[in-house]
């Protein structure tokens, strides 16, 4: 059964959460954990498509330190008031 | 009040002299901005103490994007409150870097209005560059250029805003129109440029000519330099006026062809073409009498970058000449195959170069589907240790020659 | 972060050039036949259909205020019928059909303090970075010393006396945002010091797995201090690269103390009779010195007059240097050769000497 975008985004942010603080996952660990976990069940546009849906409602952000991730929002370390 | 500028000895020093002065600059934002005058107060402790003080910032931006700000704080916040935040937003510059005033002017109202009011025209990258806000102005800054049809380039590991020369607009060396492409992948690319969905960064840059005058050699991923096929064109009247106003034909442009594929016979010039490097010396220095030739095209290389981190490199032929026509298909299938390759084998911030290094050139080729030529090397390898993968069995091979 | 305040609209992309191109390139763009330099600063190119363009350039330093944009935006509406552009150096240029309006628009520009110049054998506007003004892991500031160097070589953007083009640029470290690696002489910003741990923050602000799988070299490691997870730096394998400090604020590499630049030659991007080059070391390390660095002008000026003196037409610093040998190099410009100057990273072997083809 191919997962829905919606399906695949819950998963990601799941990822995303327990990951943090810890490690730091860039879009593409997050689409190679998908196609792993639901090999067979989800192709590279779903991920894509579902990476893109959780920036755009704000649930996850981008960020960058040296490289691109996606994380939950937070305050980081060196921002000023 | 804080409206006056804080005294900057240091810094007042580099008013002085014939070269435009950033100080002046910057005094001159000051008087409306007082993150400006905040900026000169740091800048001129930092004169003083030799040492930088902002903070990376890595996790603001603008809804949905995930490049083309860069995040910066202040780390002395208590004695220059106004730069406590001071981010960097990179604007998409139109191709060629062509203005008219009245976009212009647009821009200027917008950054006096929300940020510094200070800029880079431009950024090493190509885009605009303005210097400095505070988080809470990016929004409002975004909206104010979706208004005026200005979007945000790229930063992170995105496609970065491709740039180009300006070609056929005003150069006659230009063998394909270097904006027009650079257009048309920028805006192909969108997604690629908002989203970094990469390994780490990748740039294109757009030359029409082995002159690269936007140095994509040397900084752009893929490098898209113009070049002909066929033979140089000749004028040879305006040939014999460059001897006659003067100019020594044998010692500043044959003795200087690095194929030394040139004569000149005090009459003539003849240039034995297949083995022309088409380097661009002799049509530097005779614009008039030489010209590239009519069938053109562009090379497509691949790989540069700066050291960090494992190296520098300079791009690499990987398309000797491709017609460089659009809609650019065929180069947008191979780059498309490159980037899935680079995306799914490529290690965190290893650029496409380092990649080529790390897995072999042979065998990237073979898994974007490419035919290796000589055009791509300098020379063959001088290293004995062949990496084989098949062999022939004894009997099988023999059979299977026999069958067949 | 804020929400979004309008009706929003994203991946539009930049504006279309069509609508920034003069008319004038509009109607002969592709057709150009030839271009001519008139004077220091001004070219003209001559289309198929007669028709003449003439372009003024002008460095514009960089780093300019919107009031400043709006004074160009002035000029190009008196002179240039509302048209302007940029060039990949930094410079300002100003495109008209008007063989009088050559005159008055340079004598504007040069009362704005904008001097002309930067085009055939001359010296262009520096490429350069963001060093104090903006970034984080400048280890000398960008704007100023190239301030310093070019009002010091104003004569070379200004005429055209140099035996071929000369392209100098500035990085404020080693990430090299300009990409100065292939300028005939590049300005590098560098630091001396191994990261400082701030062992405090560090288990705050990073993820210990990212921040060691960082460092090129494999310096660092994980590593408990004082009960709190951090790391530690083998400080003889670091190389100053910086890398670990992008991706972790915890590990400052900045110290007034040992920052400072070092001078690279040598370097070329164009095709143009040479294949492109690498800039090489010349001076390994020289101090900052706000405001203006008097020890890294006199250097460069020293390198721009020695090869203007000694190179052939056309022969660029690389080529030069390629000719004459790095031996004979280093002893006419007086640099003393030391360790720091060979290679000791991947591939070293290939940048030793390896023939008898030796100078005396
Ligand atoms: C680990 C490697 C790198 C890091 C961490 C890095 C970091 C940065 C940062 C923080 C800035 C923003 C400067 C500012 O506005 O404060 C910047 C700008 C820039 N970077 Fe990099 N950079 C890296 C490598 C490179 C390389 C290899 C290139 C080019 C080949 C490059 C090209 C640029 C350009 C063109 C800009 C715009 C800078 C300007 O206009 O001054 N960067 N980079
Ligand atoms: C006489 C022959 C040449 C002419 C007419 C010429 C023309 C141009 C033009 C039209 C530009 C502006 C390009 C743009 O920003 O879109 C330019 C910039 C540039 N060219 Fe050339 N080019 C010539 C030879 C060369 C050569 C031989 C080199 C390198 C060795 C070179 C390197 C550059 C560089 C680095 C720039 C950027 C300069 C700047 O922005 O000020 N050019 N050239
Ligand atoms: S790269 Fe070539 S075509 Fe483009 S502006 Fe430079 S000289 Fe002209
Ligand atoms: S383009 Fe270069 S290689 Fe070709 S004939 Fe001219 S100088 Fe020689
Ligand atoms: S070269 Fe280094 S210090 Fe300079 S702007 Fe780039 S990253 Fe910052
Ligand atoms: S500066 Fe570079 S070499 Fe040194 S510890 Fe950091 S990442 Fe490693």
């Amino acid at each position: 059964m191919a997962k829905t975008v919606d399906e695949i985004a819950d998963a990601m942010y799941k990822l995303v959460k327990d990951a943090f603080g810890i490690k730091k996952l860039k879009p593409m660990d997050l689409t190679k954990a998908m196609m792993e976990l639901y090999e067979g069940e989800v192709d590279k546009k779903t991920c894509k498509a579902a990476i893109k849906q959780l920036i755009d409602s704000g649930k996850c952000v981008y960020t960058y330190f040296g490289g691109s991730y996606v994380e939950i929002p937070h305050k980081e370390g060196s921002a000023n008031e | 009040m804080s409206d006056a500028l804080p005294k900057t000895p240091k810094l007042d020093e580099l008013e002085k002299g014939k070269w435009p002065s950033f100080v002046t600059e910057i005094k001159m934002a000051a008087k409306k901005s007082p993150m400006c005058r905040d900026l000169l107060g740091q800048l001129e402790q930092s004169y003083e103490e030799k040492i930088g003080y902002w903070k990376h910032g890595g996790i603001v931006g603008v809804m949905g994007y995930g490049g083309g700000v860069i995040g910066r704080y202040s780390d002395l916040p208590e004695k220059y409150p106004n730069i406590s935040h001071f981010h960097t937003m990179r604007i998409n510059q139109p191709a060629g870097w062509f203005y008219n005033t009245d976009a212009l002017r647009k821009i200027c109202d917008i950054w006096e209005e929300h940020g510094s009011g200070i800029t880079n025209m431009h950024g090493s990258t190509g885009d605009i560059i303005l210097l400095g806000t505070t988080t809470d102005e990016l929004e409002p800054t975004f909206s104010e250029l979706q208004k005026i049809d200005f979007d945000i380039g790229g930063s992170g590991s995105d496609v970065r805003t491709p740039s180009c020369c300006c070609g056929m607009a005003r150069c006659e060396w230009s063998c394909y129109d270097t904006m027009k492409a650079c257009y048309d992948l920028t805006q192909a690319y969108q997604d690629e440029i908002h989203r970094p969905a990469f390994p780490y960064k990748f740039k294109f840059k757009f030359s029409g000519c082995p002159n690269d005058c936007v140095a994509s050699m040397a900084r752009a991923d893929m490098s898209i330099i113009g070049i002909w096929r066929d033979d140089i064109q000749v004028d040879r009247a305006a040939v014999t006026e460059y001897a006659k106003n003067g100019m020594d034909i044998k010692a500043d442009v044959v003795d200087n062809c690095p194929a030394r594929c040139m004569d000149w016979d005090g009459k003539e010039i003849h240039i034995d073409n297949q083995f022309c490097r088409r380097c661009m010396h002799c049509i530097n220095v005779m614009p008039k009498a030489l010209a590239p030739g009519k069938d053109r095209g562009a090379a497509i290389l691949l790989g540069s970058k700066a050291p960090i981190i494992e190296g520098a490199l300079l791009s690499s032929v990987l398309i000797p000449f491709y017609k460089m026509e659009p809609p650019y298909e065929e180069l947008k299938d191979l780059l498309e195959r490159i980037w899935d390759l680079w995306c799914e084998e490529g290690k965190n911030r290893e650029r496409v170069g380092e990649f080529i290094q790390r897995v072999g050139m042979g065998n990237f080729l073979e898994a974007i589907e490419l035919e290796p030529v000589p055009e791509m090397i300098a020379h063959p390898r001088e290293n004995p240790y062949v990496f084989y993968e098949e062999y022939f069995e004894e009997d099988e091979g023999e059979e299977e020659e026999s069958e067949s | 972060m804020a929400e979004p305040t309008q009706e929003r609209r994203t991946d539009y992309g930049p504006p279309h050039y069509e609508k920034f191109l003069p008319p004038i390139i509009k109607k002969n763009y592709g057709k150009w036949k030839y271009h001519e330099i008139l004077k220091p600063g001004v070219m003209v190119h001559v289309s198929e259909t007669g028709d003449k363009l003439y372009t003024v350039r002008a460095s514009s330093g960089r780093l300019i205020s919107v009031d400043k944009i709006r004074m160009y935006c002035d000029l190009a509406d008196k002179y240039c019928d509302g048209y302007l552009r940029f060039t990949s150096r930094h410079n300002v240029e100003f495109l008209t059909d008007k063989q009088e309006n050559i005159d008055p628009l340079i004598k504007d520009l040069q009362e704005m303090g904008h001097p002309v110049g930067g085009i055939g054998n001359a010296i262009s506007s520096m490429v350069h970075t963001q060093g104090w003004i903006h970034c984080h892991s400048a280890a000398t500031d960008a704007s100023g010393i190239v301030k310093a160097v070019m009002d010091d070589l104003i004569e070379y953007f200004e005429e055209m006396k140099l035996p071929g083009k000369l392209r100098i640029a500035l990085a404020c470290c080693l990430n090299m945002c300009g990409a100065v690696h292939c300028s005939d002489i590049a300005i590098l910003g560098i630091h001396r010091r191994p990261p400082k741990i701030d062992h405090e923050k560090l288990h705050k602000m990073c993820e210990i797995p990212n921040v060691t799988a960082s460092c090129p070299t494999a310096a660092i490691r994980p590593a408990t201090v004082d009960g709190k997870q951090s790391v530690e730096i083998i400080e003889e394998q670091c190389m100053f690269c910086a890398n670990c400090y992008t991706v972790c604020p915890s590990l400052p590499l900045n110290d007034p103390l040992n920052d400072g630049v070092s001078i690279w030659v040598g370097g070329k991007v164009s095709n143009a009779r040479h294949e492109p080059m690498f800039s090489k070391l010349a001076i390994p390390y020289l101090p900052n010195n706000p405001p203006r660095g008097p020890e890294t002008v006199e250097a460069v000026r020293g390198l721009v007059e020695l090869w203007a003196k000694n190179a052939k037409k056309y022969e660029r610093m690389g080529e030069w240097i390629e000719r004459i040998g790095w031996p004979r190099f280093f002893k006419m410009a007086g640099i003393e050769f030391q360790k720091e100057h060979i290679d000791d990273f991947k591939h070293a072997g290939l940048t030793y000497k390896r023939s008898t083809h030796l100078t005396y």
